[in-house]
């Protein structure tokens, strides 16, 4: 590859030991090509975001991307036009005919490369389609662009690292049957110790109304998350379980290949089937929540299960909950796929208004929200540098509230990325956790 | 040469325009919307989703929300070619003497329809010089822009600029114009008045059509479908409908044997 | 792919340093990490934490979940970051052989 990326990538046996085809450097361009046409047939989306900018370049100072690391092609309509000028040379007529003066653009040696480097700098936020006038979307432009990439078998380490964990344990990590077993008994002999209560997490139990599903780093360093959310249905008395075949509310494919995508969706659909429930409920993962949530009905659908994130079933109940609000400030963080791609906007506020003395927001929040930076799966070490200037935005916002307790940070990979981030940014004496954490802590529930 | 800029280069510029729009937007939705992208916060009716995108169109509230100044510029350019077209049809059919309609004299109605050119043309000429300016200064704008971009600055500058002559130096015989334009539209076309700097005008005019579907200009129709892409209605589970297929519900066959991406 | 000397063989390591082979594992490997990932001195409670991770890895074929690493090593996890200042899931877990942790982590 001409242009060095700033990740590892995933070696050829590798890609074909998951099932991609890998396409010999003399072909890919060819094969790049007919990916772009067989996509522009089957997405309304590339074509219309792509032809319907006017190059105005609102999203520039919107993109967290672009602010934190000063590079031109991390501003959205730049990052689009590395395809864009692809797709106008070969797939429109003033592109073929006008050429440079159109803004269209041979592939070359270099193509791929850019777009391994920089589409795994966008962390699919959509912020700027917030601000584009028209709306387009520069998140669907990466997944589109990581799509066709992953399809010549071009992926980082670490995406194809979490697809084979993903394919072979049904979770992110790779935690097998047995030590989610194991796993769960020791969070169950945790909360005796606390509660003196026998709250039980139960795995694979059949006939159960309830499916949860939570992030597989839940199971490993996230525990206080699993943990409320164990006590909560503990108290409202739920028949619930967790599918050890899908302990993954994450769905990398939504990162980087649509096929992955469906395939860990359908396991989750057949979970569902099998252990008989009527209430599928999704843990703290951001983007898992937008596969879910939106992608579920196209890609695996009809399915006849209901489908609640776990913040939404949380503020459903939320008046039997027997809570005592714990005396702290904190603020929320809203992750990107909560508040622009999943309709997780308020139910958290609520939440937390029942469970702490003291809620401050912020700015900007909801809906314009800054990414954590870590978005879309850009957790990989080797890119740390990048990283902490994709973050920076966000270190600046948190920085800005002043006094706080606790950041709240909803979803697996801001728990991943966040800590990292304000350390780097001199704040590591700040705690953090997820919102459920906050409920397990405030559930009054002691045996006295 | 002039026959062919008013008699037949008129034709062949409405038909690319009308038939270019059409085959590029039919294009676009001959290809389906396989997964919702419904940029939250979103509306839960259909009357909902029709207020947001025409709360888009009329106010560009989301570049308002972004930088301010691009915003004013920006909705001025349009509202104002909005009012020029509107003032061409009107204008040029009553002979500036469309005001009588509501009540104005006709020696009042003229110099309204007057002013009401002036400003708007002013307005509309400002914000192209204010853009173009913009792009050449703003430095990610500028190394993001295409020769395009700046084409279509220079060339609608030049279309306001001959209409501004028109409007403030130089007499326009009117009923002339409207005889030429009349001829057009009854498809019995007459030779195109002889006054340079309508002519240029007039074939300004008929370029930008001529360019329109191949350019960037097709954001006109690309932000209405765009615009619905993003305000769908989000899925509900299990599906309402006892039709999956039906709505924000359709699910498709995306991995039944034929159909990967 | 890179390599490790250790006692004259070359054990191959990942970009991550992580060793890609867990049945080459022996202690000596662990001395040549160590250096890698400033351990200064291998002491007791290194060896506690390693060993831990091993019977659990070999046991549950996963790394165990931090809390209970501490749990039942009898150590926080401002220790183990002491001992391993990479961290359990990067700094201990390559000095025990074990894949690396990768997802949300």
């Amino acid at each position: 590859m001409k242009v060095k990326p700033p990740m590892y990538i995933a070696k050829q046996s590798d890609v074909e030991a998951l099932g991609f085809s890998f396409t010999p450097e003399v072909q890919q361009k060819a094969k790049a090509l007919e990916k772009m046409a067989e996509l522009r047939s089957k997405m309304r989306s590339l074509m219309v975001m792509l032809e319907t900018c006017t190059k105005c370049g609102n999203c520039a100072k919107q993109c967290h991307s672009f602010l934190g690391t000063e590079d031109y092609y991390n501003f959205p309509a730049a990052r689009a036009e590395l395809f864009r000028r692809i797709y106008k040379r070969y797939f429109t007529l003033s592109g073929k005919i006008f050429g440079r003066f159109a803004g269209a653009e041979d592939f070359t040696e270099e193509t791929l490369g850019k777009w391994l480097t920089y589409y795994y700098q966008c962390n699919e936020c959509r912020r700027c389609a917030r601000f584009c006038p028209f709306g387009i979307d520069t998140a669907e432009i990466t997944i589109i662009a990581r799509h066709i990439l992953s399809e010549l078998g071009i992926m980082p380490k670490f995406m194809q690292g979490v697809a084979a964990n993903m394919a072979k344990t049904g979770n992110n990590m790779g935690i097998p049957k047995a030590a989610v077993i194991d796993s769960a008994e020791f969070m169950e002999s945790e909360m005796r110790e606390e509660t003196g209560l026998d709250i039980k997490i139960p795995v694979d139990k059949p006939n159960s109304n309830v499916l949860y599903i939570p992030s597989s780093a839940d199971f490993f360093t996230n525990v206080d998350t699993m943990i409320g959310a164990a006590k909560m249905f503990h108290v409202l008395g739920t028949n619930w379980t967790i599918p050890s075949s899908v302990l993954e509310a994450a769905n990398f494919g939504l990162l980087f290949d649509f096929n992955v995508m469906q395939e860990h969706n359908r396991r989750l659909k057949v979970a569902t089937a099998e252990l008989g429930a009527s209430l599928v409920i999704q843990g703290e993962c951001g983007h898992g929540w937008r596969a879910a949530k939106m992608y579920t009905n196209a890609l695996n659908g009809p399915v006849p299960f209901r489908l609640l994130h776990i913040h939404e079933f949380c503020d459903e109940h939320l008046a039997k909950l027997p809570l005592k609000k714990l005396p702290i400030r904190v603020t929320l963080h809203d992750p990107c796929n909560y508040a622009r791609a999943g309709g997780i906007i308020e139910q958290p506020r609520r939440i937390l208004r029942a469970c702490v003395a003291e809620l401050v927001e912020m700015t900007p929040n909801r809906e314009d929200t800054f990414c954590c930076g870590g978005g879309s799966g850009i957790l990989m070490d080797e890119m740390f540098d990048i990283r902490m200037k994709l973050g920076k935005k966000k270190a600046e916002q948190i920085k800005a509230v002043g006094n706080i307790d606790y950041l709240v940070i909803p979803c697996s990979i801001c728990k991943a990325q966040l800590p990292a981030v304000l350390k780097y940014y001199g704040m590591d004496k700040l705690e953090m956790g997820g919102l459920m954490d906050i409920v397990g802590k405030a559930l009054d529930i002691k045996k006295t | 040469m002039l026959f062919f800029i008013g008699q037949v280069l008129p034709y062949i510029a409405a038909a690319v325009f009308v038939i270019g729009t059409c085959l590029r937007v039919a294009v676009w939705l001959k290809a389906p919307v396989p997964f919702p992208l419904t940029l939250f916060p979103a509306a839960n009716t259909n009357t909902g989703r029709m207020l947001l995108i025409g709360r888009e169109i009329l106010f560009f509230d989301s570049l308002r929300r972004g930088d301010k100044w691009l915003w004013l510029w920006a909705w001025l350019l349009h509202i104002s070619l909005v009012f020029i077209i509107i003032g061409h049809i009107a204008g040029i059919y009553y002979l500036t003497k469309q005001f009588t309609l509501i009540g104005f004299s006709a020696e009042t109605s003229s110099v309204l329809s007057g002013w009401l050119g002036t400003i708007f043309g002013m307005v509309f000429l400002a914000a192209l010089l204010v853009l173009f300016y913009r792009r050449l200064t703003i430095p990610e704008v500028k190394r993001l822009s295409d020769p395009a971009d700046y084409f279509i600055l220079g060339l609608l500058l030049a279309i306001v600029v001959t209409g501004m002559y028109m409007r403030l130096a130089s007499d326009v015989d009117l009923p002339a114009v409207r005889a030429f334009m009349a001829g057009l539209f009854t498809l019995h076309p007459v030779p195109i008045p002889k006054h340079w700097v309508f002519i240029s005008h007039f074939a300004l005019v008929n370029i930008l059509l001529l360019y329109f579907p191949f350019s960037k200009l097709i954001h006109m129709v690309g932000i209405i479908i765009n615009r619905a892409m993003i305000t769908e209605l989000p899925p509900v589970y299990p599906p309402r409908r006892v039709n999956p297929t039906q709505g924000s519900n359709r699910s498709i066959s995306l991995g039944e044997g034929g159909c990967r991406l | 792919m890179d390599y490790v000397t250790v006692n004259g063989a070359q054990i191959e390591v990942d970009e991550d340093g992580f060793i890609v082979d867990p049945n080459l594992w022996s202690e000596d490997i662990v001395k040549e990490f160590a250096k890698l990932e400033s351990v200064e001195n291998l002491t007791e409670k290194h060896w506690k934490v390693i060993n831990y991770l091993r019977d659990y890895y070999k046991q549950f074929g996963i790394a165990p979940m931090i809390r209970k690493l501490c749990k039942e090593t009898g150590f926080t996890l401002k220790e183990i970051y002491e001992l391993f200042p990479s961290g359990p899931a990067k700094g201990a877990c390559k000095l025990a052989g074990l894949p690396k942790p990768t997802g949300c982590v």
